[in-house]
């Protein structure tokens, strides 16, 4: 198939090369052309811009930063698509937005369909992302194929926005869980009990989690490198608050979690794992 | 002087009366023009023409989208208001917005103060409010006899912006305190003890407080018919929530009541007063 990839980050650039792994041909696309550089060299053909890499190809996907990042290069696929075209991203963005840019582009002839994922730099090398999409069955089935180079684990969970919805409940579970890891671990520390013995108790029972098993290891050997930065993950927490409160949804736990990853990014530890939140808790408890 | 007045509601009305009872001649501009109905004042067809004949115009409406339309947008008071004039922004709005239009109307040379307000509808028919002003202290000056028409307690808080923070943190305060007095009256009553009465008991000591009198008063007698509409404290969370992240700043017990105002939301009580966050905890 022709594929467009547009964002070439720590996501974008190994999810475009499992796409060239896969056997399709990609035109790329990013702000920075040096970022471009270890696609090409892959094989890829380079546009110009978002306009170019939408022209004769029949999917294209986004990997950027934020909602403003892919209205302004979906509304230039826009302009290059031909009448069909699907247009997938799957960057992390707020449900609202999603479904606006989805209204957008299905008034020029775009099937759009909004498609995070989940399993970080690591899953995203090894082509074994968690994919959550959203939108109609058509663009689905086109995107599919594409889907199959990236991920391992792919769910069509519903109509446009559904993937954003997924990918937020993601982060409640996942920004939750980091944080009762940690706190079970600064308990048992100030309880003067071996935090590796704790682990592995716990693992073995109704407590296991795959956060427990992996995070849980690199807090114990406080290896704090990203991973998943936790500015990051503040940020698609905000996009729950936002979310929760245009609803009039109580969410008290992620709402006490989105205060401690904002206090991360305030004191300085933003671009460190979120897994470094055991080192806030450990300051305010005064166990450094 | 002529004063202009844009945003004619629950708070904006009686201010609008108290300045033109002081011998000010009255401008006004309504989105809907039945609001401003029986005020002795010139009803203009746009915020342009306000902003045309008046020296200050005062402005106190709901969102900063609402704001920046009715200051910057088609037919706004930029396109009317001459070079030293001055818009006095009474809404709550985020410290951003604030700063954001006081920049663009200061390229036409026009002023702007962030004047946001407290003490509620009684507090702006009492001409009590208290005034929490941001922006340049000579053009608060000019127009501190205008305010001394509407509030006892008028202060320069800083430049652009200032006015709109000091406000975010009246209300983290205020609704903070709105929560503690409903949790306090639930448990009471849970425990078949007489509401009213630790209300009473409360009042003589160290957990005294404006909010315990008159949100307490409310919520002993369960009268939840708005004072303040709590969507409007819900609204203003959400600004207080984003100005927090911006700066970084961990607001643990904000972001906890955030959530029992989600659920007033929920239930449907957003018209009502902000003591209903004690029938959120009756569940």
């Amino acid at each position: 198939m022709n594929i467009a990839f547009i964002g070439l980050g720590i996501m974008g650039r190994p999810m475009a090369l499992n796409l060239l792994k896969g056997g399709h041909q990609v035109t790329v696309w990013a702000r920075r052309a040096e970022s471009m550089q270890p696609l090409l060299d892959a094989g890829a053909r380079a546009a110009a811009n978002p306009v170019d890499a939408a022209q004769g190809n029949e999917l294209v996907i986004s990997m950027v930063a934020d909602a403003p990042d892919v209205a302004e290069v979906m509304r230039g696929v826009a302009q290059g698509a031909a009448p069909g075209l699907v247009a997938v991203d799957m960057s992390t963005i707020a449900p609202a937005a999603a479904r606006q840019i989805g209204v957008d582009l299905a008034a020029a002839g775009v099937d759009f369909m909004d498609a995070p994922v989940s399993g970080g730099e690591v899953g995203a090398i090894a082509g074994t992302l968690s994919i959550m999409a959203g939108g109609s069955d058509a663009a689905f089935a086109k995107a599919k194929p594409a889907f199959e180079c990236m991920g391992k684990n792919i769910v069509h969970v519903g109509a446009s926005g559904a993937g954003q919805v997924t990918k937020a409940a993601n982060q409640i579970v996942t920004g939750m869980g980091v944080l009762a890891v940690a706190e079970a671990f600064a308990f048992a520390a100030k309880n003067g009990v071996d935090r590796n013995r704790v682990r592995e108790a716990l693992l073995g029972g109704f407590a296991y989690s795959k956060i427990l098993e992996n995070h849980g290891q690199r807090m114990l050997d406080r290896n704090f490198k990203p991973g998943f930065k936790s500015w990051m993950h503040e940020k698609d927490l905000n996009i729950v608050m936002q979310t929760a409160h245009e609803l009039g949804l109580c969410l008290p736990g992620s709402a006490a979690t989105a205060q401690m990853f904002n206090a991360m990014v305030g004191s300085g530890m933003g671009e460190e794992d979120s897994i470094a939140v055991l080192k806030l808790l450990e300051r305010l408890s005064g166990q450094e | 002087m002529k004063v202009g007045f844009i945003g004619l509601g629950a708070m904006g009305r009686p201010m609008a009366l108290h300045l033109q009872r002081a011998g000010h001649e009255l401008s006004v501009w309504a989105r809907r023009p039945e609001s401003a109905a029986g005020l002795p004042a010139t009803l203009c067809a746009t915020p342009a023409e306000l902003g045309r004949s008046c020296e200050v115009v005062f402005t106190i409406i709901t969102s900063s989208a609402d704001v920046e339309a009715v200051a910057l947008g088609t037919n706004g008071l930029s396109e009317g208001m001459a070079p030293d004039s001055v818009l006095v922004d009474c809404s709550t709005i985020a410290p951003d917005a604030a700063r954001r239009i006081a920049a663009t109307l200061a390229e036409k040379g026009i002023h702007m103060l962030d004047a946001p307000v407290s003490g509620g509808a009684q507090g702006a028919i009492d001409a009590t409010l208290a005034i929490m002003a941001g922006g340049d202290a000579a053009v608060l000056e000019r127009v501190r006899p205008l305010l001394a028409c509407l509030g006892k307690r008028i202060v320069h808080i800083g430049p652009n912006g200032a006015g709109q923070v000091a406000k975010a943190c009246n209300q983290m305060i205020m609704v903070a305190a709105i929560q503690a007095a409903a949790e306090a009256i639930r448990l009471a009553a849970a425990s078949g003890v007489d509401c009213a009465k630790v209300k009473q008991a409360l009042a003589g000591g160290s957990a005294a407080s404006r909010v315990l009198d008159v949100m307490g008063e409310r919520m002993v007698k369960r009268d939840f018919a708005a004072g303040i509409e709590a969507r409007l404290h819900h609204k203003d969370f959400g600004l207080v929530l984003e100005a927090a992240r911006k700066s970084g700043v961990p607001v643990p017990l904000t972001a906890s009541v955030a959530q029992q105002l989600n659920a007033l939301m929920a239930q449907g009580w957003g018209k009502d007063d902000t003591s209903s966050l004690l029938r959120v905890l009756e569940g």
